[in-house]
């Protein structure tokens, strides 16, 4: 068999294909969802005084979120909150 | 074999215990951001507990997407809220502005007696930026002259700028004085608007404001 093949067991590249389909997949479905809480997300900082591209860290796996909802809650926001009454 | 099943409770035990930390975590924040806009934290605090319920994660993602984009109670009564509640004055309008006060147009005068005792009145305005002091006839418009044998040809410059008066000596030989005062060449111009007389040579001149 003159064929060179890179892989020591032929059945193996499909595993790496499958793999690699998959960590696309799942690298996509990270982007999708992370774009569905970006925008309002971008909305709530814009309103809230701070810039609109804290949102992105939306992006950031785990911790993103946490940090950005942090900044909401715990920062002065520039554009005024509403009366310490309600809260 | 009971090692690794221990290990595995703890890991699950861990794994929960962050789980519900964080779950506690996003609820609180989640609570003072709605509260921040005005609503009341409880909205936020349940929009996040609804995630444990079967309606599962597109409900809280949907209710965040309406808390965006939705009417904040925040923005209906600024002024009231950072007033405490209380009604805040209402400023009254402004005022127009007074009318723009009028260019004065008078002229200056420079009054005085040569030697011979002849009275000399000499009248200039800010038709001409620089008037010059001669002792020799006026051949120019903004030229004053001061027929005095004391008075240099030329003897100095005088300069108008708005409502102020500037004087220069050019190095004339009997002197020019700002109420008794020397002034010479590398003074420069000297703001005489404040001065009551000036002295060129022997010949004092007093200034003043045409009526």
């Amino acid at each position: 068999m003159s064929e060179v093949t890179f892989f020591l067991l032929p059945w193996l590249a499909w595993l790496v294909g499958i793999g690699s389909f998959l960590l696309l997949i799942l690298f996509i479905g990270h982007l999708l969802l992370a774009l569905i809480l970006i925008i309002p997300t971008w909305k709530i900082c814009a309103r809230a005084g701070y810039s609109g591209a804290w949102s992105l860290l939306h992006l950031v796996p785990f911790v993103g979120s946490f940090i950005v909802m942090a900044i909401l809650a715990f920062g002065d926001w520039p554009n005024g909150e509403a009366g310490e009454g309600s809260r | 074999m009971g090692t690794e099943i221990a290990a595995l409770f703890g890991l699950a035990g861990l794994t929960s215990a962050f789980a519900i930390v964080a779950f506690m975590l996003f609820a609180w924040m989640a609570w003072r951001i709605v509260a921040k806009a005005g609503l009341p934290g409880w909205t936020g605090l349940g929009a996040v507990l609804l995630t444990l319920t079967a309606v599962g994660t597109i409900v809280p993602l949907i209710l965040l997407w309406v808390f965006a984009f939705m009417r904040w109670p925040r923005d209906e009564a600024p002024v009231a809220a950072l007033a405490g509640g209380r009604p805040v004055p209402v400023a009254p309008p402004a005022l127009a502005a007074p009318p723009k006060a009028l260019p004065d147009k008078r002229g200056w005068r420079l009054a005085g007696k040569l030697a011979d005792g002849t009275a000399l009145q000499l009248g200039f305005d800010d038709s001409a930026s620089t008037w010059l002091l001669t002792g020799a006839p006026a051949a120019k418009p903004a030229e004053l002259t001061i027929a005095d044998a004391s008075v240099s040809q030329p003897h100095a410059r005088l300069m108008v700028a708005g409502t102020r008066i500037g004087l220069a000596d050019l190095g004339s030989a009997n002197g020019t004085f700002i109420d008794g005062a020397r002034l010479l060449p590398e003074h420069g111009a000297r703001d005489i608007t404040a001065i009551r007389t000036i002295r060129l040579g022997t010949v004092e001149l007093a200034l003043s404001r045409n009526a």
